[in-house]
């Protein structure tokens, strides 16, 4: 991803293909860029030219960045002629060129739409998550699991809603890989980020961030309390990817958290990102996931 | 007394504002000596925030003697079951372990007396 000031008034940014999880470094390194030239000035054209295969990831992240930029008082122009053809009907079918102004309204289709949430949506949100992520007929896993997909993603939106304070709110796309039989979710704020708010209590101010996200991943942690016992939204979910097989990538200030083939690691990158990056992949058959058994014993004292 | 769950939450018990509401009504019953039973009948997905509000929160005056006595939930899915179990266990900790409790408290507030 480039910035090009130009001699007229506009810089120009050159969007490049994202396509693989290492791309995510270019919207980092774009991000980057653009926090340090960002102003009330500010005024963008924003060229595809060079763009062959923009994954969700890199529409959610593009729609959030736009939406920063105007935030901040700069100002964001798409040139939707520099499309390529397949790029334009995916972006026209999830809703980002409506969002962004264009008069093609979005349609139901192949495409996992792009959205905004300024404030916390529960209706919206879980009825996205069910119907138009999960509920599309490429997943073959039971109701039951995708309620508890569902659930489990759920707290990524909480967490993001009550902790984020990001003034643009929170960005999501996903994205249906036929062929890996895998779903994937990207989720966005850009907010102060988790390891910030970790260490906003005294007692973790000297975390790195790598330690702040562990910490954040502890069962009962949490960075509010209000005399309410609380902290367990992203354990439950760490728990969940890695006991059936999923992956989950979050990036947040310069702390990484990768959870793969049930291995949870912690580490750094080099661009301290204000916010936090989420995404997730799903296997769409249910012979991946290992479920607790469907018998809830009654016996047992619930307390 | 028969609270109907959905009728707060809907089909989603993901969201502290339902899990206060239940809360404030089921409390008073509870600490009465009252049987309450939650049917979750028609509710497909939970999470933790719900629980936290709605069940996790009796525990900070409530006995687990006195909730085992006077609380009971009907047609909770595997999941929410889970989910519950899990928020009931952190509570526990919370509220019963004054030492943790506190050290979580102040921690907070020093903070809270930062700004």
């Amino acid at each position: 991803m480039q910035i090009i000031p130009t001699r007229h008034s506009k810089s120009i940014l050159y969007v490049e293909t994202v396509s693989l999880p290492r791309h995510c470094d270019r919207l980092f390194g774009l991000w980057h860029d653009i926090q340090h030239i960002l102003d009330t000035s500010l005024d963008i054209l924003v060229d595809f030219h060079y763009c062959e295969f923009l994954n969700h990831t890199g529409v959610a992240f593009l729609g959030g960045l736009a939406r920063l930029i105007e935030h901040r008082g700069g100002r964001i122009t798409f040139n939707w002629d520099t499309l390529d053809r397949k790029i334009h009907i995916n972006l026209a079918q999830n809703g980002f060129l409506y969002d962004f102004g264009c008069d093609r309204y979005p349609w139901d289709g192949n495409s996992i739409p792009f959205r905004c949430d300024i404030h916390q949506n529960k209706p919206e949100v879980n009825d996205y998550l069910l119907n138009k992520w999960l509920g599309k007929g490429w997943v073959n896993i039971s109701q039951a699991l995708q309620h508890m997909i569902a659930g489990r993603v759920w707290e990524i939106y909480d967490n993001a809603f009550i902790h984020s304070a990001s003034e643009i709110g929170v960005f999501s796309c996903g994205q249906h890989y036929h062929r890996q039989k895998q779903l994937h979710l990207t989720i966005i704020d850009f907010g102060v980020g988790i390891p910030s708010n970790v260490r906003s209590l005294p007692t973790n101010a000297t975390m790195t961030s790598a330690e702040a996200l562990k910490w954040a991943f502890l069962p009962g942690k949490s960075t509010v309390s209000q005399g309410i016992s609380r902290g367990l939204g992203l354990h439950l979910i760490q728990e969940f990817i890695a006991a059936n097989q999923g992956t989950l990538k979050i990036y947040s200030n310069d702390g990484v958290v990768s959870i793969k083939n049930g291995k949870i690691e912690y580490g750094t990158q080099p661009i301290n990102f204000s916010g936090t990056f989420v995404n997730i992949e799903f296997q769409c058959d249910e012979t991946y996931y290992c479920l607790e058994s469907g018998i809830v014993s009654t016996e047992e004292p619930l307390f | 007394m028969r609270y109907n769950v959905h009728d707060i939450t809907g089909e989603f018990a993901t969201d502290a504002d339902s899990g206060q509401t239940l809360y404030e009504r089921v409390y008073p019953q509870v600490k009465a000596g009252k049987p309450v039973e939650l049917d979750f009948e028609g509710v497909h997905v939970f999470a933790s925030a719900f629980f936290n509000f709605a069940v996790g929160q009796l525990l900070s005056d409530l006995s687990t003697e006195h909730l085992n006595t006077y609380l009971s939930v009907q047609n909770l899915s595997p999941d929410g079951h889970s989910v519950l179990k899990r928020v009931i266990d952190n509570a526990k900790q919370y509220y019963g372990d004054r030492q943790y409790r506190e050290a979580v408290d102040s921690v907070m507030e020093e903070y809270a007396a930062s700004f």
